[in-house]
């Protein structure tokens, strides 16, 4: 660890730490963690890991949100859902124990809005239920569940009643339901 | 990538910095190598935003940008500090700002058990990260506690006898009469087989007895202590201790449930936004395996498929015919009154068990279980009467979380009540019925022939409690929690597939708990170590439940809502702390103390000795604290209290209303604006009509103004609510 750790120059270790929730420790070991992934010791921060690779972290591999998370953390031109180092770090802020509900919100709201419209619409929350209950056949719900489901909720979160859950209506529920902070984390 | 951030500009438009945002494009687009972001093009002739009214920058890391747009920003921001005066200041915050993070981080080294509890959730989800959190502050508390009891009672306590202070009799006392009640004399063997060396450690007996475990054996030291003016007064350090004790037990508790009350209210008792919040924030994603994953996406569907049932079965049941309504009823009613018999049966077994065993004398092992008897007939109940109502909850048809809850309930009523029947027993029996013009009490106002020293009687019972809840706990681990792992595990056959891992169920190991917690109030006063022996138990506790957690146990499949809860736990807790003290209040300025042993040998009441320690004090302070203890000062207090609920509930009744406006003030907007959409669509459709005859640019400018007029008039639809 010590190798590893003390590439990352001081001064650019102290930004991270203004910049993001992480300690340093978490910043070192998060840094650990991302070279294993890139293979090569020499990466400059801003080399990307693909997706694919980053998904093979324990602490994501198993989560139905994997992708999504990805995408909305990655700032690749590409599309590819690639993290940069300081994507990565972007990540584990935002999922960090002492990120506030505020940042914790907007990017669960981004995970959810699959189309990346600015919106969670009806086909959004299908996939959102999807996920959580698994996406195989015989785990989903069957359509009239997902139809009785989707108008609940609708019907409980949309206040402006414009048919979509948009991130001000999404950060209310959010507001009103203090376990998230404590499940929407990952820590290395 | 464009949309992104168009998205991030309509949405969340963070109000704070409008600058970045203006050169958001070009960062966005670059692959941002770290050192040249200082290059980055921001409109320095732009006014400097907030940079007066805010000397603080707002934190950057509660901005959802990325973090090469942070970084740029924050380049930004330290150039732009300015130089001059209010640069010390600045300095000096974030010096402080990082100081506090560095001792932050440091304390976070002496946080008990942060990893394992991590790990914890991490495996079993949140629920059952919550038991441990608040066994943990158990452990806390009850260290903390013993530390106050050490410092004030204990290290005093054994100095004083170390320098040999005879106990001596103050001639002020008028022991006419009562001479017979001064006998008291647990007579320690020297010589002593192992077994009785046993029996006594368990039942805290024989050379336990007359131990600094008891009260008996804090003698008051011809009540004060002088040497060198140097006095200490231990009579009343052992009530004051117990009273503080109390007191911060109480403040602890009360800091701990305003964290979470504020998170309940909230929520508004959880019952709001079931589906939304349970589809928005339910995933966990601490979760790790692939297992652990799969479960709780079954835990989802069964809940929501549960969930849309019951909603289904609701509205059915809206229109249930009489008859089928009276009929529900009448069972609920009847499986009441089942679980009320059972409990009283409970009540009663316990009380009778107490007294026979408070009456039997027997020694060896068959005294040893006769001692035990009531502490084996409460655990015992506790285990059993639980199980029933958990089972006669499933009959009575309510919803899920209402049975949780009712199950839950019943348990505690259980629980606190059947200790308040122990404690009622011990107290029939000490004062005689609370008769003390009854003939065994006639000449010392206490049940003398049986309880020499009635204090340390109540200290050994509580002892036992908490040392038999103790030993069955390990036992179950030991006897049956790991031969059910290994059976399922190495059995195919139907049965125990059937009956499968064990789940750990988070309310009724939180209901432990607390029980014990409350024996441990129960008995602070009469045996002071009581809570550092809490303090190893609950340590022990903490690795017993971690180990059989990761070897023997399955996540639950039923989900469990940790906040609403906590403070249900916490409540609860409360309820044993006031059983507690209404056992301590009384015992302290009700009953005679005993004149055989303890600190307050020769008072009438132990609270006798605080108005004597006042009037020791100068004629100041002594009038001042007995103005505290008078009327004149307490009634002022309770009217000034009144005065600031009223005020408090109805800045909560204020609030609940400006919320209510709020909402409707949105719903309002949002229909401007889809009136505006409507309208804006509308516009396009003539535009793209004319667009497709032959231009004139006459018309063109004419669209213009009529585009104008529309935003005018949206403005002034805007400024409409307003007012409101």
């Amino acid at each position: 660890m010590g190798g590893t750790a003390s590439k990352l120059p001081k001064d650019l270790l102290s930004e991270y730490q203004e910049l993001t929730f992480l300690t340093k420790q978490e910043i070192l070991l998060a840094h650990k963690r991302f070279s294993e992934l890139q293979g090569r010791e020499n990466g400059p921060y801003s080399s990307r890991v693909s997706m694919e690779k980053v998904l093979t972290l324990p602490e994501l591999k198993s989560n139905p949100f994997r992708k999504r998370i990805c995408h909305v953390f990655s700032t690749s031109d590409l599309r590819d859902g690639s993290l940069t180092f300081e994507d990565f770090l972007d990540l584990l802020s935002a999922f960090s124990d002492s990120a506030t509900l505020e940042i914790k919100s907007h990017y669960a709201f981004r995970i959810f809005d699959f189309d990346d419209d600015g919106t969670l619409d009806a086909r959004d929350l299908e996939k959102l239920v999807n996920c959580l209950t698994g996406e195989t056949d015989d785990t989903r719900l069957t359509v009239e569940e997902m139809r009785q489901l989707i108008s609940n909720i609708l019907e409980e979160s949309d206040i402006d009643k414009d048919g979509t859950v948009n991130l001000s209506e999404f950060q209310h529920v959010i507001s009103r339901s203090p376990d998230f902070v404590s499940s929407f984390k990952i820590v290395l | 990538m464009m949309e992104l951030r168009e998205f991030n500009n309509q949405v969340h438009p963070t109000p704070d910095y409008p600058s970045p945002y203006g050169s958001q494009h070009s960062l966005r687009l670059r692959t941002v190598p770290p050192q040249e972001t200082s290059a980055v093009q921001f409109d320095w002739a732009s006014p400097p935003e907030d940079a007066e009214d805010s000397n603080e920058p707002p934190n950057l890391r509660e901005l959802p940008l990325h973090m090469g747009l942070k970084r740029a920003v924050w380049q930004v921001q330290q150039m732009k500090i300015p130089v001059v005066s209010s640069s010390w200041n600045i300095k000096q915050s974030q010096t402080f700002r990082r100081f506090c993070e560095v001792a932050k981080h440091v304390l976070s080294y002496f946080v008990l058990w942060k990893r394992g509890i991590q790990k914890i959730g991490g495996h079993f989800g949140g629920g059952v990260q919550s038991y441990f959190l608040f066994l943990r502050f158990l452990v806390i508390l009850n260290f903390l506690s013993s530390l106050l009891i050490a410092g004030f009672v204990l290290i005093p306590s054994i100095v004083f006898r170390s320098m040999n202070f005879n106990s001596t009799i103050p001639t002020t006392v008028n022991l006419t009469g009562v001479e017979i009640c001064l006998q008291y004399d647990p007579k320690p063997d020297t010589l002593m087989v192992f077994i009785t060396y046993f029996l006594d450690l368990i039942s805290g007996t024989g050379f336990m007895e007359y131990s600094y475990l008891f009260y008996g054996y804090y003698t008051n030291f011809n009540s004060m202590v002088e040497s060198n003016g140097f006095s200490y007064n231990i009579p009343l350090a052992y009530l004051l201790t117990a009273a503080f004790y109390f007191l911060f037990c109480f403040i602890c508790m009360i800091i701990r449930m305003g964290g979470t009350a504020r998170v309940a209210v909230v929520t508004g008792g959880g019952a709001t936004g079931g589906y939304s919040a349970l589809v928005f924030t339910g995933w966990d994603h601490g979760l790790q395996e692939d297992r652990t994953t799969k479960l709780k996406q079954s835990n989802f569907r069964y809940r929501l498929q549960v969930d849309l049932e019951e909603e289904r079965l609701k509205k059915k049941s809206a229109s249930l015919t009489l008859s089928q309504t009276v009929s529900l009823y009448a069972l609920r009613v009847f499986l009441n009154m089942v679980v009320l018999i059972l409990i009283g049966a409970t009540f009663y077994g316990i009380a009778k068990a107490t007294q026979f065993s408070q009456l039997m004398k027997t020694t060896g092992f068959k005294g040893l279980v006769l001692q035990y008897l009531p502490s084996m007939v409460i655990t015992a109940s506790n285990f059993v009467v639980p199980l029933l109502c958990d089972k006669i909850a499933l009959l009575e048809k309510y919803s899920a979380s209402t049975t949780v809850i009712l199950a839950l309930l019943r348990a505690v009523f259980l629980r606190l009540v059947s200790l308040g029947v122990l404690l009622y027993t011990l107290w029939e029996q000490i004062t005689c019925e609370g008769d003390i013009s009854k003939q065994n009490c006639i000449p010392c106002n206490y049940y003398y022939d049986e309880y020499k020293c009635w204090e340390t009687r109540v200290g050994q019972e509580m002892y036992k409690l908490t040392l038999f809840d103790f030993l069955i706990t390990i036992a179950t681990l030991i006897l049956v929690e790991f031969p059910r792992r290994i059976v399922v595990d190495h059995c195919s056959c139907k049965l125990t597939q059937w009956v499968g891992r064990q789940e750990f169920l988070v309310a009724p190991n939180v209901l432990a708990l607390v029980y014990s917690q409350t024996v441990v109030w129960t008995g602070a006063l009469f045996c002071p170590l009581l809570p550092f022996i809490n303090t190893i138990k609950f340590i022990l506790f903490y690795f017993c439940k971690k180990i059989t957690l990761f070897q023997n146990c399955q996540p639950a499949t039923r989900n469990f809502r940790s906040t609403t809860s906590n403070f249900f736990f916490l409540l609860v807790l409360l309820f044993g702390w006031m059983l507690a003290t209404m056992v301590l209040l009384y015992s302290v300025t009700k009953i005679h103390p005993s004149y055989g042993c303890g600190p307050f040998r020769f008072s009438p009441t132990m609270w006798e000795v605080v108005p004597q320690a006042a009037e020791m004090l100068n004629s100041t302070s002594a009038e001042f604290l007995f103005y505290m203890g008078s009327q004149k000062f307490s009634i002022p207090l309770f009217i000034f209290s009144c005065v600031l609920l009223c005020y408090v509930s109805a800045l909560t009744s204020v609030h609940g209303k400006s919320v209510a406006l709020l909402k409707s003030q949105c719903k309002l907007e949002q229909r401007d604006k889809q009136f505006l959409v409507r309208q804006i669509e509308e516009l396009n459709a003539t535009v793209q009509k004319e667009q497709r005859e032959p231009q004139q640019p006459q018309r063109e400018t004419d669209t213009a103004t009529r585009w104008n007029q529309h935003d005018n008039y949206a403005f002034d639809r805007d400024e409409d609510p307003r007012p409101y």
